[in-house]
C-alpha cells in the first residue's frame, strides 16, 4: 500500500485521433481527456471499435495524436517517446509475441535486454515473474510448445520484467479459461497494490473490469462518456435492472422507446425456446410497472420476468441506449 | 549507460536469432543442403565439360548464394514476420535502438548462414580442387565488405518489407532468381566475359552481390590485389 499521496501517471487531455480511409475520415478518439495515478488499475471499457486500442497505442508511442496532449510520467508521449518507452512496457492478447525455438526463459531474457538490464538483474527478475505467475515449470520449454494459457503469462510477464512503471494492457485475459485469467488478474492487483504499478487495461469484459479495476473509463465511439469506480458507476443507475422473456419471435419491443424512466434496453433471442431476452435499464420501481403493462399491450406473452443486480453492461446501455453488442454491429455497418 | 542498452540489444537479438536455427535441426539441413547441392551440381558439370577455371566460380557461388538467401528470406522479410506476431511492436516500445536490433539480426544472420558457407568451401575445394591464385587481403577485405553491403540491403529491405505487408513473400521469391542471374553468383556477369550486354551489366552492377562477386573472383583466382579492385572496394563501401 502506498504510505503518500499518488502521483499522476498518466495525463489525457483533449486527445483527437483521426485516421484517413479511402472513404471517408475515421475519427477514433474525441476529446479524451482523463488521468490516472499510481497504483492504480484503471480500466478503458468499451465495445470493439470504440477507441480503446488506439488511445492505448498512443500511450505507449506507438501512435501520434491528431490534437491534444498525451503524458506519462509527466513526459510528452509525442515530443519525448524515449523517455517514456523507459518507463512503462504493454501487452496484448492478441499477440502471440515470442520466438517459436526458443525457450520461455530464453524469450524472456531477450525482452530484458531491450531495456538493457544486467544479465544477472534480469534472471532475477524471471525467477521472481515466473514464481508469481505460476510458470515455473515451463521455463525450459520452447515457447511454440506452450499453451495459449502459458505464452500469455510469458506475454505478461515480459510486460513486467523492466519493473515498468506504467503497464498498458490490451485485453490481457482475452480467449483463456478461467483459471488462467483469475491468475493473471490476481497478478496484476498485487502488482498495483504492492509496488504501486500503474494498469492501464483497455477490455470489453466487464466482469474483469468490476474484479480488478480501481477506477474504470467507459467509452463510445472515440468518447468517453464517464469514468468513476465500478461500485459508484453501478450505484448511479439506481433501480436493478428489469430482464423479461418475451414471445413470440420476432418481438415488437416499439413500445419500450415511449416509456418513462427506461434508459435503454438490449435483446438476445433464443430460437430454440423461440423467445427474446429484454435487459431494461430502469430509472424506477414505477417504470418496471409500466413496461410489464405494456407487453400483453403490445400483443406479446410475457413468459418469465425477474429483477438482475446492476452490471456495467447495463451502466453502458444507459449512457449509450444500446448494449455492446448491438453498438458493435453499428459500428460494423 | 546508452552505448550499453546498445550493446545489450544487439547482442540479444544475435543471440535469438543464432539460437533459433540452432535449436531447429531442419533449418540447418535446408540452409545447408541448398547451396551446397546447386554448388556440387555446377561444379560437376564445369568439371564434365573441360570448365576447370569455372569449378572454383562454382564453389565461390555456393559460399555467396547462402547469404544472399539469408538476406531475402531471413533479414528482408523479418520485420514483416514479427509485425505479424506482435513482436515489432515490443520493439518500437522499448527503449532500446532499432539499429541495435538491425545489426544484431544482420550477425546473427551471418552466424547462422557460415556453417553452409564453410562446408560448402571444404566440400567444394575436396572434391574438385580448383585452381587458386589468391591475393588473401583483397580477398578478406572484399567478403567483408560485400557481406557488410549485402546485409545492409537487407535492413533497408526490410522496412520497405513492412510497407508491402503480405506480397513480402512474393516479392522474395521473385527477386531470389533473378537477381541470382544477374549479379554472376556461379559466373562473371561483368566485364570480359558476362554474356550479358552492356545495359543489363550496368543494372546488374546496382546490386552489391555483383561488385562483390565480381571482386572476389578477381582476388581469389586471379592474384588481384587491393590497387586492382579498389574502385569494386569503394562502390561497395558507398552502398
Amino acid at each position: 500500500m502506498l504510505s503518500h499521496e499518488p502521483e499522476v501517471r498518466v495525463e489525457v487531455q483533449n486527445l483527437r485521433r483521426e485516421f484517413d480511409s479511402k472513404e471517408r475520415k475515421v475519427v477514433a478518439l474525441n476529446g479524451v481527456s482523463l488521468k490516472v495515478r499510481e497504483g492504480e488499475i484503471f480500466g478503458v471499457l468499451g465495445p470493439n471499435g470504440a477507441g480503446k486500442t488506439t488511445l492505448i497505442r498512443i500511450l505507449s508511442t506507438l501512435l501520434l495524436p491528431t490534437s491534444g496532449v498525451a503524458r506519462v510520467m509527466g513526459f510528452d508521449v509525442a515530443s519525448e517517446p524515449e523517455k517514456v518507452r523507459a518507463v512503462i512496457n504493454m501487452a496484448s492478447g492478441a499477440e502471440r509475441a515470442g520466438y517459436d525455438y526458443i525457450s520461455a526463459r530464453g524469450n524472456l531474457w531477450f525482452f530484458s535486454q531491450l531495456y538493457g538490464l544486467p544479465s544477472e538483474v534480469a534472471k532475477a527478475r524471471i525467477k521472481a515473474l515466473s514464481q508469481l505467475l505460476g510458470l515455473d515449470d515451463y521455463l525450459d520449454r520452447k515457447f511454440y510448445m506452450l499453451s495459449t494459457g502459458y505464452r500469455q503469462r510469458v506475454t505478461i510477464a515480459r510486460a513486467f520484467i523492466n519493473d515498468p512503471k506504467i503497464v498498458f494492457l490490451d485485453e490481457p485475459t482475452i480467449g483463456l479459461d478461467v483459471m488462467t485469467a483469475m491468475s493473471i488478474r490476481e497478478f496484476l492487483i498485487k502488482e498495483a497494490r504492492e509496488n504501486g504499478r500503474t494498469i492501464f487495461l483497455a477490455t470489453h469484459n466487464m466482469a474483469e473490469v468490476d474484479t480488478i479495476c480501481n477506477r474504470v473509463a467507459i467509452i463510445d465511439r472515440g468518447r468517453i462518456l464517464t469514468s468513476d469506480t465500478p461500485t459508484n458507476l453501478k450505484r448511479s443507475l439506481g433501480a436493478p435492472a428489469l430482464v423479461m422473456e418475451v414471445s413470440p419471435l420476432p418481438v415488437n419491443l416499439a413500445f419500450l422507446g415511449a416509456v418513462e424512466g427506461v434508459k435503454g434496453f438490449t435483446t438476445s433471442v433464443d430460437e430454440e425456446r423461440g423467445l427474446a431476452r429484454v435487459q431494461v435499464v430502469v430509472e424506477s420501481e414505477e417504470c418496471v410497472r409500466r413496461i410489464l403493462a405494456g407487453v400483453p399491450a403490445s400483443g406479446m406473452r410475457l413468459v418469465s420476468s425477474w429483477r438482475q443486480q446492476t452490471t456495467l453492461e447495463e451502466v453502458f446501455v444507459s449512457l449509450v441506449g444500446r448494449g455492446f453488442v448491438e453498438r458493435e454491429h453499428e459500428v460494423g455497418e | 549507460m546508452e552505448s550499453r542498452l546498445w550493446l545489450r540489444a544487439l547482442y540479444a537479438r544475435m543471440w535469438v536469432r543464432v539460437m533459433s536455427v540452432f535449436n531447429e535441426p531442419l533449418w540447418i539441413a535446408v540452409n545447408i543442403g541448398f547451396p551446397f547441392f546447386s554448388s556440387v551440381g555446377l561444379g560437376l558439370l564445369y568439371s564434365s565439360t573441360g570448365l576447370r577455371s569455372f569449378v572454383g566460380f562454382a564453389i565461390l557461388g555456393g559460399i555467396m548464394i547462402s547469404f544472399w538467401g539469408n538476406v531475402l528470406w531471413s533479414m528482408a522479410s523479418q520485420f514483416y514476420w514479427d509485425k505479424q506476431v506482435g513482436l515489432f511492436e515490443i520493439y518500437l516500445t522499448s527503449p532500446a535502438p532499432m539499429t541495435a536490433i538491425l545489426i544484431g539480426m544482420s550477425l546473427g544472420g551471418v552466424v547462422n548462414t557460415a556453417p553452409s558457407a564453410v562446408l560448402v568451401a571444404v566440400a567444394g575445394w575436396l572434391f574438385f580442387a580448383p585452381p587458386l591464385s589468391p591475393s588473401w587481403l583483397a580477398v578478406g577485405l572484399t567478403f567483408a565488405l560485400t557481406l557488410a553491403s549485402l546485409y545492409a540491403m537487407g535492413m533497408m529491405l526490410s522496412s520497405l518489407y513492412l510497407a508491402y505487408g503480405r506480397e513480402a513473400e512474393s516479392i522474395n521469391e521473385a527477386l531470389h532468381e533473378p537477381v541470382s542471374l544477374i549479379s554472376g553468383v556461379y559466373f562473371p556477369s561483368i566485364g570480359n566475359f558476362s554474356p550479358f550486354p552492356f545495359s543489363v551489366q550496368v543494372f546488374a552492377s546496382l546490386i552489391p552481390l555483383t561488385i562483390g562477386m565480381d571482386a572476389l573472383r578477381r582476388a581469389l583466382f586471379f592474384s588481384q590485389g587491393l590497387s586492382s579492385i579498389y574502385l569494386h572496394l569503394i562502390v561497395l563501401s558507398m552502398r
